[in-house]
């Protein structure tokens, strides 16, 4: 009995000071980890993609007016799955390795992006970027 | 050896008029629909004369397909790998159903839920309260009818809480719950004692009823529920998803690639072994050992850095889709992953020693939690709970899922039925995991990790179980259209451990019930919660600092005792 | 005004008191994480007790069920003054996946004034000491609020 006690204290002065420096010194996660969402508004061509398969439904998708859609983005809910990475099509949704998300205001949680999008000459809807070429204004080439 | 022809054939030959329709979509998984009078009779053939065992009651509203609410009762064989649901049509305007707890105990609680969620009473119940909807649900407001939106709040309804039993004669009440010291999910447990010893005791929980298996129904589709699904739990979370993608899979006919069965099993591996460490831990914490505490939850951390490198997330691995896995396990982790394996192994045989000839430990467990083998099968316990009591079951070996068919899982069985004979069936398992994720490295075939598939069809019933560090978990899907399941039934294995408490506490002193309910791992969860709530007038009420004061005194104690 | 009184009260160790809503027991354990050996909130001065009148802070994890709310309740009031709600989770801070299920009542902030949050499913250890550290007041906040119009196209195309 005597010698199982010693055994544990053994095991205890063995493993000596493990503690990790943090947060004294800072702390980068492993790669490939799911932390804080980046979004690129540049980068969105509004396909509600990402809404269709969040599972808390924290991305919302709103058709303000004939031309404009706003995506909303209520991170406070996220899971962070990875799921919206996965479908965007056009990489605009990055998983960062941010895990300091503490704060006292949800509104900073928030990510709101509208976007002027074109409508279909049937029913009016917003379904589209105005023009391909025109997207390559936002994103590259030339400064208009 | 009996297949699942074999078994509709003799049930056929007996029962022929009151089987409408019988089929069996896998080999070993049987469906059977049969007219609600004969329930009983099959019940009990299955029960008594085939050696099945009771998993768990579905309660599904099918009016839409076929005018009838149906429960089924689905039983399992572990010798002869075979499952049989018993789906009993019920009709809406007179639901009510013999109820086959009087035959086996295990039933009491899945009866119970049927009732509270669907509505279907059933006749002859020894104890027909309401189980999971909350005291201010009103009554006639069944959730999971298709009639009632998963988002729909009914108005509070105050009256309409559960009544618990009064205690007998001379014994005093001391209510345990909702919330308590060492953190684990709100339950109540309304304990009623005489001096130092249990009488009785009575049980309020699902104070974490989320509406899960609604809103897989209702709003998500099949990938977004094996996001949900692993939420359910956060210490077998993994477990969960993969049950439901293996029933999906199963239900819908789609063949998953060899190496997506390899990369399941190491996770669930590594998750049973840091679930033991966590549980080894918390025992600890219970019994005044916070050395083990510490010491175990240092072993662990190694495990969780892993499954971040390997997953991208600590606990909720986020792995599963159905049909694959989305992250493979590239060749460039296996040096690591062997390393921290074998660094784990060495510090847990030095733990092993240690505690091994702790002999206060010893008298602290080893005649505490008593569940005698009969009564573990009556109530159809699972996990290290059973095979502490000598119940030789283990769904790794019994019932193939992911790789386990091609790797060889040694099943730990001690006799005891207490505290300590369950402690020493989780170190066992926490070396065989080890041994386990070792072969799987070694034998993982190359291969895509999802699988190609078109829509899957519409009204398929797919049942699967999986061993979870706690037990055997189930689920039952039935895909439908939409995108999304018709009915999906998640079977927790606490839920019936849980159900064993009243009888393992009875006779008891009030100090040992913290370990006792502790040692059936209740998924970190239920185990006592202190309101300091004066309900009699006997002022004596304890609070969560007491009971575990209580325990750790008598822990002292017996220390001395063993020294003198 | 009330931040520097908080600032004030806290300058010794804060206890803490750990409660659950209702949750899967992720962020649970998690916390509990944050005491052992390799994050050890102990040397900020940082425990867990055993009962609500001994706290400064209630930290919060899981969506708040029907059935918790009335023992949630009396827990908060149990609390003496001052005190800190901190929502731990994403359940805890806007009702995570169930956020509109029927016996879900949302994020704890429905319920109680939440003075902080930590999301995260679960939150790392080390985000949780972060999380503790602002509401401490000794690390500033590093997130902000995003909003975005496409301005710039919209008035090109209108030209």
């Amino acid at each position: 009995m005597l010698l199982s006690k010693l055994k544990q204290a053994w095991i205890c002065l063995k493993a000596g000071r493990v503690t990790l420096p943090y947060p004294f010194k800072p702390l980068s996660p492993p790669e490939g980890f799911r932390g804080m969402l980046d979004i690129d508004p540049n980068k969105c061509i509004g396909c509600a993609g990402c809404a269709n398969v969040c599972t808390p439904r924290a991305i919302v998708v709103t058709d303000t007016d004939q031309d404009w859609r706003r995506i909303d983005f209520y991170l406070e809910r996220c899971t962070y799955c990875g799921r919206c990475e996965e479908v965007c099509p056009e990489g605009a949704i990055v998983m960062t390795p941010v895990f300091e998300m503490a704060t006292d205001d949800k509104q900073d949680l928030h990510v709101s992006i509208e976007l002027y999008m074109g409508s279909c000459g049937r029913c009016g809807r917003c379904f589209t970027p105005v023009h391909p070429l025109d997207k390559l204004m936002n994103t590259g080439f030339r400064e208009c | 050896m009996q297949t699942g022809s074999q078994l509709i054939e003799a049930l056929m030959s007996k029962f022929g008029a009151g089987i409408e329709r019988w089929e069996e979509p896998s080999p070993g998984k049987v469906f059977l629909t049969i007219q609600p009078d004969i329930l009983l009779p099959v019940a009990k053939d299955l029960l008594i004369t085939y050696g099945f065992r009771f998993l768990v009651n579905v309660g599904s509203d099918e009016v839409l397909l076929n005018g009838m609410y149906v429960v089924s009762h689905i039983f399992s064989q572990d010798r002869d790998r075979l499952f049989c649901c018993v789906r009993v049509p019920v009709n809406p305007a007179n639901p009510v159903i013999d109820s086959i707890t009087p035959l086996i105990s295990g039933a009491n609680w899945a009866e119970r839920e049927v009732r509270d969620m669907i509505g279907v009473k059933p006749k002859n119940h020894p104890d027909p309260r309401r189980l999971i909807l909350s005291d201010d649900w009103p009554e006639n407001v069944y959730p999971l009818r298709k009639g009632f939106a998963y988002d729909e709040k009914p108005e509070a309804s105050p009256d309409n809480r559960v009544k618990m039993k009064k205690p007998p004669d001379g014994a005093r009440t001391v209510p345990i719950g909702p919330f308590f010291p060492v953190l684990e999910e709100p339950a109540y447990f309304k304990v009623f004692v005489e001096g130092e010893k249990i009488v009785g005791c009575d049980y309020r929980g699902f104070y974490s009823h989320r509406g899960i298996e609604k809103m897989g129904e209702d709003v998500l589709t099949y990938n977004q529920i094996c996001f949900i699904a692993e939420r359910i739990c956060g210490i077998c979370g993994f477990v969960h998803s993969t049950c439901y993608c293996e029933a999906v899979e199963e239900a819908a006919g789609i063949e998953v690639p060899p190496r997506v069965g390899y990369i399941r099993t190491i996770m669930l591996e590594l998750e049973r072994i840091h679930s033991h460490l966590l549980w080894l831990g918390i025992a600890g914490h219970i019994i005044g050992f916070d050395t083990i505490l510490m010491q175990s939850w240092r072993i662990r951390e190694p495990v969780m850095w892993l499954c971040e490198q390997i997953s991208g997330n600590r606990k909720t691995y986020g792995m599963n889709l159905v049909g694959g896995v989305r992250r493979d396990i590239p060749r460039e982790l296996h040096p690591s992953m062997l390393d921290t394996l074998t660094t784990i192994e060495k510090e847990l045989s030095a733990v092993f020693k240690a505690i091994q000839g702790d002999t206060s430990l010893h008298s602290r467990l080893r005649n505490v939690g008593v569940i005698p083998k009969d009564v573990a099968e009556e109530f159809c316990v699972v996990g290290p709970v059973a095979r502490g009591s000598g119940v030789d079951i283990d769904s790794r070996r019994d019932h193939f899922y992911a790789a386990y068919k091609n790797l060889d899982v040694r099943v730990s069985v001690h006799e005891g039925g207490g505290c300590w004979a369950r402690t020493l069936v989780r170190l066992d398992e926490l070396f065989d995991s080890v041994r386990i994720i070792r072969q799987a490295l070694q034998d993982m075939p190359e291969g895509n990790i999802m699988a190609e598939f078109d829509d899957i069809p519409p009204y398929k019933e797919a049942v699967v179980v999986v061993e979870a560090p706690r037990g055997e978990a189930v689920h039952y899907v039935m895909t439908g259209g939409d995108n999304r399941p018709y009915r999906w039934k998640v079977r927790a294995p606490t839920y019936p451990n849980l159900q064993v408490v009243p009888d393992m506490i009875q006779n008891e002193e009030i100090a040992d019930v913290p370990i006792s309910i502790g040692s059936l791992d209740p998924c970190f969860s239920c185990t006592e919660r202190m309101i300091v709530v004066d309900r009699k007038t006997d002022k004596n009420c304890m609070t969560g600092q007491d009971l575990i004061r209580l325990s750790r005194e008598k822990t002292k104690k017996l220390k001395m005792r063993n020294t003198h | 005004m009330f931040k520097t009184l908080l600032q004030k009260s806290f300058k010794k160790s804060i206890w803490v008191y750990h409660t659950n809503a209702g949750a899967c027991n992720g962020c649970d354990i998690e916390v509990i994480n944050v005491l052992t050996p390799y994050y050890d909130a102990e040397r900020f001065g940082i425990k867990l007790v055993g009962s609500p009148r001994y706290a400064d802070a209630l930290l919060v994890s899981g969506p708040v069920t029907r059935q918790v709310l009335p023992a949630l309740l009396k827990l908060y009031e149990s609390v003496p003054d001052p005190k800190l709600v901190i929502a731990v989770g994403s359940c805890a801070a806007g009702g995570g996946i169930w956020h509109d299920s029927y016996n879900i009542l949302g994020g704890v902030d429905n319920v109680l004034p939440v003075n902080y949050y930590i999301p995260g499913c679960p939150p790392r250890p080390e985000a949780i000491l972060h999380g503790v550290a602002v509401a401490l007041g000794l690390v500033p906040k590093k997130i902000s609020p995003v909003v975005h119009k496409e301005e710039k196209i919209a008035k090109w195309m209108k030209s």
